[in-house]
């Protein structure tokens, strides 16, 4: 009995307590929707809502826990009623008690919901029972594969925004562009160091004679002009042989003066 | 002629070996503008700078199989400014740990006959493009946005076409040897950047 008593003693603590908070948050909760409407943005609502509602789950948590007491066991009852102040219960009820009496003690100790409330619960139980079992479990699961479609639409949209493929239109760099352009600032590639048949000019490189670059939907490509290469450019057969691999797009005359061409694309 | 890895080299004297690290990324024309915000907010706060530069690469060709490579920039919106010389070693790679590309680096200012001097000195102009774009530092970091434009009649900066419909992303950061704590604050802030532009180590001999 002694267990039992400190038992109960436990769980009514834990009771007030988490009571308690909840009456701060609805408090605070009150506050904000009297004193800041205007200012009020739904995510802050929603925040409101969610700190209730987690507090509401860990009060259903204290009560169903295996150490608390089935308190449906336990009676209150008034023991003396008086019309005279009460400075205790003042303090203990944070000023909202001031006498324990007549008046006082239905509302407060009351176990019955109201009149109203009962007969809608009454109502709702012979409905319920109307309808029959099976019934009422095709129900109880339709409404349950409802809600787990809506979760799983729900958790699916998420993640694809979050990785970006509802909005394919919006992709912000081309990796295929990187590459290039790393390329192009590293040695050259794509810029003026292969020249077309037919140009001379000692030591300078001379033009690229590229047509107008298509940026298609993968990226940079190059439209080379298949000129006959000229004999003695080893390095624009090296560069061409690079590019034109990426383009799928090489001219057979490349190919022959290929393998007449030194190896390294550099030397002149 | 390449130099070993320098941080394998003792120090003997004369200049401490420079590094440059660096990690690139790219972005798409129309998200310049997004990028280019957040740049200013993350950056230092400073007046965006613009750049329009001409950067030339010479060879040196030697009896080795790989030339030696430098690269000649000049500025073309500002006059008066120097001529920038620069060496870039090999990338260290190997590793793993480190998230930005490593090499050596050595820059050097020079007078406007540069390419003169380079053509005497047996160096041939391999390739040239011009580079526009914005500059923004960060500390020690220097971020720098720019389009690459292909030269179409050599010498002649006036004919130019742009290479891709991106502008390229560099974050670099030029450092003595051997702190590679830089690399991770590099990481730090490409993170800041993503997923407007991803920032990564690109090994140029992968691209050839």
């Amino acid at each position: 009995v002694q267990r039992e008593e400190k038992q109960l003693e436990a769980s009514l603590d834990a009771l007030l307590s988490q009571v308690a908070d909840l009456k701060n948050s609805l408090g605070s909760f009150i506050y904000k929707l009297e004193n800041e409407y205007d200012r009020l943005t739904w995510p802050s609502v929603l925040d409101s809502f969610a700190l209730l509602s987690g507090q509401l789950n860990t009060l259903n948590k204290v009560l169903k826990h295996e150490k608390t007491p089935l308190f449906r066991n336990q009676v209150i009852i008034p023991l003396v009623l008086s019309p005279d102040r009460d400075e205790d219960l003042m303090r203990q009820t944070e000023g909202r008690v001031p006498v324990f009496s007549h008046e006082v003690v239905p509302d407060h100790l009351r176990t019955k919901p109201d009149p109203e409330v009962e007969e809608q619960e009454k109502q709702l139980t012979t409905d319920a029972a109307r309808i029959g079992a099976d019934a009422a479990q095709k129900q109880i699961q339709s409404l349950n594969k409802m809600c787990s479609n809506l979760l799983e639409k729900i958790s699916k949209e998420e993640r694809e925004s979050e990785s970006g493929g509802l909005r394919p239109n919006k992709q912000t760099f081309n990796p295929a562009d990187t590459n290039a352009l790393v390329a192009a600032v590293a040695f050259g590639k794509g810029l003026s160091n292969w020249r077309p048949s037919g140009s001379s000019g000692p030591g300078q490189p001379g033009q690229p004679g590229a047509g107008p670059i298509l940026a298609g939907a993968s990226g940079l490509q190059q439209v080379q002009m298949a000129g006959a290469p000229s004999q003695q450019q080893p390095l624009l057969s090296g560069v061409q042989m690079a590019q034109a691999g990426q383009t799928g797009k090489m001219p057979s005359g490349i190919k022959t003066n290929i393998k007449s061409a030194s190896m390294h694309p550099y030397q002149r | 002629m390449e130099a070993p890895p320098v941080t394998m080299m003792p120090v003997t004297g004369g200049t401490i070996n420079m590094m440059e690290y660096l990690l690139q990324g790219s972005v798409l024309d129309h998200s310049l503008e997004s990028l280019i915000h957040r740049l200013r907010g993350l950056c230092d706060n400073m007046e965006p700078e613009t750049f329009l530069d001409h950067e030339m690469v010479f060879l040196l060709k030697g009896q080795q199989a790989s030339p030696f490579v430098l690269r000649a920039r000049r500025s073309m919106d500002r006059g008066g400014a120097p001529w920038h010389l620069r060496y870039l070693g090999q990338p260290e790679m190997g590793d793993k740990n480190r998230h930005a590309l490593v090499r050596n680096c050595v820059d050097i200012a020079t007078s406007e006959n540069l390419t003169d001097f380079l053509m005497e000195m047996g160096f041939r102009m391999d390739h040239e493009f011009v580079a526009k774009g914005h500059l923004f530092r960060k500390g020690i970091m220097k971020i720098m946005v720019y389009k690459i434009f292909r030269i179409l009649v050599p010498g002649n900066t006036d004919s130019t076409e742009a290479l891709s419909l991106s502008y390229l992303v560099e974050l670099s950061v030029v450092a003595p040897a051997g702190q590679d704590m830089v690399s991770d604050d590099m990481r730090n802030f490409a993170e800041q950047l993503k997923p407007l532009v991803h920032l990564e180590k690109i090994d140029p001999k992968r691209l050839m």
